[in-house]
């Protein structure tokens, strides 16, 4: 430990910190646009010039390692002058467009001009112009005008999702952001840049003009994609920003995902699989309780299932591994002495999916197969062990694998195949309750409720007790 | 002759450059003794006594950057840094013509004393005669064992190993210079870490111009205190001085440091052209502060004196401006020139190079309104000291050194949308 001082103020800092991480982690801010925590050291935005005593010149205070007894100043009229005078450069050829831009309201330009640049610009010059909106890929759009060359997103390509596919090209103020090689930028991490870019350069082709960000509000929620079991952002609208009269499905809409930072888990990154959660979370749902094909009352659904199971003689389950633990375990005291149970994978790589890499994504495509493994082991269903009634769990399930058995079904999305389930009961998806997922290395994530289920769709846990 | 040259001591003839007109004027001797006779401390001490500066423009003392390395890491790297891109200067591409083999002798004098096994040339990609005559210097020497395995039969090694740079001005400046040798853009980095702690490929290593590693055997074959006596106390030795611009003879001088800049352009140059007035003098290269006529009366060609005067010795390319030159339109071919060369890694540099030179062509094509000086002195003060590297306020000296001294030039400019000397330069 090593005491500095920051604004008069003595500080504790780590040896080998910087003088930027020293007061971030201190509460002092310093203005900072191309530093990141997880990546390398720039130093080329210049906004966080600090007055170091005994230098003769401004410092970064991003590339200042600190040293003993080291005096910084934050808001020396020095210090405000060049911060000014930078947010001047940067907003020089910055179109000011935010009233068309995604990204205000969380926009690091924007709110660095309102907090330290000048009221009035002193340019009178034509701004220079670059291309707008460049196709990156089928996910990202690049607007070269607004990006102030930070080089985070290069830095986030060589650095950590190692596909290196991201440069600057030409030189001075014609450099601008660029896949090398003429390719799309198609790395399976790519849209973390976007979360990563400190203005409205790179934006969600996806996500591009469905909301103004401040009618949005995050919800803690675990990706089920993968064994990993990233933590993310859920990103819903705000109760007071409801639509009333037109649209009202937006009110119930994921309007997009973002990683959460979780240094257990998933650092500060997600895959695109992972941004792509709430389009694999709005697929067409089972709704409503079925009996061979015909809409029932939930009453009507559990009656039957009850008789089934009652006058089974060798019930099996299969269970799901998108299953919370306090689901599983909620089964496991009211349902699991009466019947055999199997477990299964719901979900398999798909095709031209990444199946797994050395950063975040797992093979295994189920976000609680370890809980599963852990408390019931693990056992594929056999139709040769001549089960009369079967409760498969979970969906992606192929009904003829089950031979003759009669089959309950619980499940949230509606099952692909003709042949239906003899009884067929909707339940509530992972962002519809709150619960726990344990990863593969079995480290417990919570996942709070975004919405509210829909009528007829009950939570598995409440069933259990019903059967 | 009466003065000491360093450099200047042979007749150029078609084939002065060659090995053996090396070796018949005395060239590798001096390696011979240091390989033989000295340690590589002593080659160090030599130098310091010698107190030679950097020739590159910062005036830097030699023995003291080489000082600054610890000898004890196994890996030290030289490079030689002959991106000689400063408008004005070319005094390198004359040494590189006509006297490669004094450069190599004084990098392999340089690598025996700081304890490198290979070395680098950075030489400027625009560089075409220069480059073959060093490529045929460097088969040369090591054809006659002076550069490469066991040099003179010693148990001392290295390689001299030649990059040509893509054509960036900033690939001049030391850091840029060496991530341009590791591959990458020409990007500067951040100091510290100093390149004399983590340098080439995170190596120690020392970068040196042209012609302070030229001057090397010199400085070993008649020792250092014969060459702290010339020149001023401060600032010793000779050095190569290129005036270009409005003169009857421009060319390359080579003088001893605290010479007169009235001589040089007088006497040695012959005067201005066309017999006009002086008007001002660029004392060390584009980038150096302007200085006027009654600035440069009694001033000497040394770096204290001209630090002294305002501006900066810099690489030694005078460039002289005769009476009628426009200085607006002058200032707008060197801020041209800083914006093109901008990296672009900087926000400060970036975007405040083209923007003053936005406003200078503006102004330069009678466009300029109320306001544009004080906009440019502030566009100035933003980016001076605040970027990376030198090259911001490179472009930001010129511009505050034309605005103090050609004030009215600039205003008589934007109030009558022409300039106060029209038409062609008579000369």
């Amino acid at each position: 430990m090593i005491e500095i001082t920051i604004d008069n103020k003595t500080v504790e800092a780590n040896e080998g910190e910087t003088v930027l991480q020293a007061a971030l982690r201190n509460g002092i801010e310093i203005p900072h646009f191309c530093y990141h925590p997880c990546l390398s050291i720039a130093g080329n935005c210049r906004v966080c010039l600090v007055k170091v005593d005994g230098r003769p010149k401004l410092m970064p205070a991003c590339n200042q390692t600190v040293a003993p007894n080291m005096v910084v100043e934050t808001e020396a009229p020095e210090v405000q002058s060049a911060r000014a005078a930078v947010m001047q450069f940067i907003m020089l050829n910055h179109p000011g467009d935010c009233g068309i831009c995604d990204k205000a309201g969380e926009c690091r330009v924007q709110e660095y001009q309102f907090k330290y640049g000048m009221a009035e610009p002193i340019s009178i010059e034509p701004k220079h112009h670059k291309k707008k909106f460049n196709y990156l890929s089928e996910r990202i759009v690049l607007d070269n005008e607004r990006c102030i060359l930070c080089s985070r997103c290069v830095r986030f390509t060589r650095e950590v999702s190692k596909s290196a596919q991201l440069g600057i090209v030409e030189r001075g103020s014609h450099s601008y952001v660029a896949r090398l090689d003429a390719q799309p930028f198609d790395d399976p991490y790519s849209d973390n840049v976007l979360g990563i870019c400190p203005t409205g350069a790179l934006l969600s082709r996806e996500f591009m003009y469905k909301s103004r960000v401040w009618y949005l509000e995050p919800v803690r929620s675990v990706c089920t994609r993968c064994a990993r079991g990233c933590s993310v952002n859920v990103w819903r609208r705000k109760k007071h920003w409801y639509v009333r009269s037109l649209g009202e499905e937006k009110n119930i809409t994921a309007y997009r995902i973002s990683p959460l930072e979780n240094p257990e888990i998933n650092g500060r990154w997600i895959c695109n699989t992972g941004f792509d959660l709430h389009k694999f979370m709005a697929r067409p749902r089972a709704m409503a309780p079925m009996m061979a094909g015909n809409t029932v009352t939930v009453d009507e659904a559990s009656a039957e299932a009850n008789r089934l199971l009652a006058g089974a003689t060798n019930p099996a389950i299969i269970l799901s591994a998108h299953a919370s633990n306090e689901e599983l375990q909620a089964f496991k005291e009211k349902l699991s002495p009466r019947v055999q149970v199997y477990t299964r994978e719901d979900y398999c790589p798909a095709e031209g999916e990444v199946v797994e890499d050395d950063l975040l994504i797992r093979a295994d495509k189920n976000p609680n197969s370890y809980s599963v493994h852990a408390m019931f082991g693990q056992k594929a269903f056999s139709a040769a062990a001549g089960h009369d009634v079967v409760i498969v769990w979970g969906d992606q399930v192929d009904y003829t694998s089950l031979g003759n058995a009669k089959i309950i079904h619980l499940t949230s999305y509606a099952p692909e195949q003709e042949t239906r389930a003899d009884v067929l009961l909707p339940i509530s998806t992972t962002f519809e309750r709150s619960g726990t997922f344990c990863n593969f290395e079995g480290k417990t994530n919570r996942f709070e409720q975004v919405f509210d289920k829909p009528k007829l769709v009950q939570h598995a846990s409440d069933l259990f007790g019903r059967l | 002759m009466t003065e000491t040259r360093v450099f200047f001591n042979f007749d150029v003839t078609a084939d002065s450059h060659t090995l053996a007109a090396y070796r018949q004027r005395g060239g590798y001797q001096a390696l011979e003794k240091v390989l033989k006779g000295m340690q590589p401390i002593d080659v160090e001490n030599e130098v310091k006594a010698s107190g030679l500066r950097g020739r590159g423009g910062a005036g830097f003392p030699t023995g003291m950057k080489w000082s600054f390395v610890n000898k004890q890491s196994p890996v030290i790297y030289l490079c030689c840094n002959a991106d000689e891109g400063e408008p004005g200067t070319f005094k390198d591409r004359w040494i590189f013509e006509n006297t490669s083999h004094q450069l190599i002798e004084g990098m392999i004098i340089a690598s025996y004393a700081l304890k490198v096994r290979h070395s680098f040339i950075y030489i400027r990609g625009e560089f075409d005669l220069p480059y073959r005559r060093l490529m045929e210097a460097l088969k040369e020497a090591k054809e006659a064992g002076l550069v490469g395995e066991k040099i003179l039969g010693t148990e001392f090694s290295c390689d001299i190993i030649v990059h040509q740079g893509g054509g960036a001005y900033v690939c001049g400046e030391e850091s840029s210079l060496l991530t341009s040798i590791e591959g990458f853009k020409g990007y500067p980095k951040n100091k510290p870490p100093f390149p004399a702690v983590k340098g080439l490929y995170q190596k120690p290593t020392v970068i040196n111009n042209v012609e302070t590693l030229a001057t090397i055997p010199w400085i070993l074959a008649n020792g250092g205190a014969t060459y702290a006596a010339i020149g001023t106390e401060k600032c010793s030795g000779t050095k190569l001085f290129g005036v270009s611009g409005h003169v009857n003879r421009p060319g390359l001088f080579e003088k001893p440091m605290g010479y007169s800049y009235k001589k040089l352009i007088y006497e040695d140059c012959g005067g201005i052209l066309g017999g006009k007035e002086l008007k001002a003098v660029i004392p060390g290269g584009s980038s150096t502060p302007v200085l006027l006529p009654s600035e440069i009366e009694t001033l000497t060609m040394d770096a204290e004196a001209v630090q002294a005067a305002g501006s900066m010795l810099g690489s030694g390319g005078v460039i002289v401006i005769a009476e009628g030159t426009c200085m607006v339109r002058l200032l707008q071919v060197l801020s041209r020139f800083y914006a093109h060369e901008s990296c672009g890694q900087c926000t400060p540099c970036r975007e405040g190079s083209a923007w003053m030179n936005d406003i200078i062509t503006r102004i330069s094509r009678g466009k300029g309104v109320k306001g544009d000086l004080e906009r440019l002195e502030c566009i100035t003060k933003g980016i001076m000291g605040n970027t990376v590297c030198a090259l911001g306020d490179a472009a930001s000296m010129p511009v505050n050194g034309f605005l103090k001294k050609f004030r009215h030039e600039f205003e008589y400019f934007i109030e009558h949308g022409r300039s106060m000397y029209d038409g062609r330069l008579e000369i």
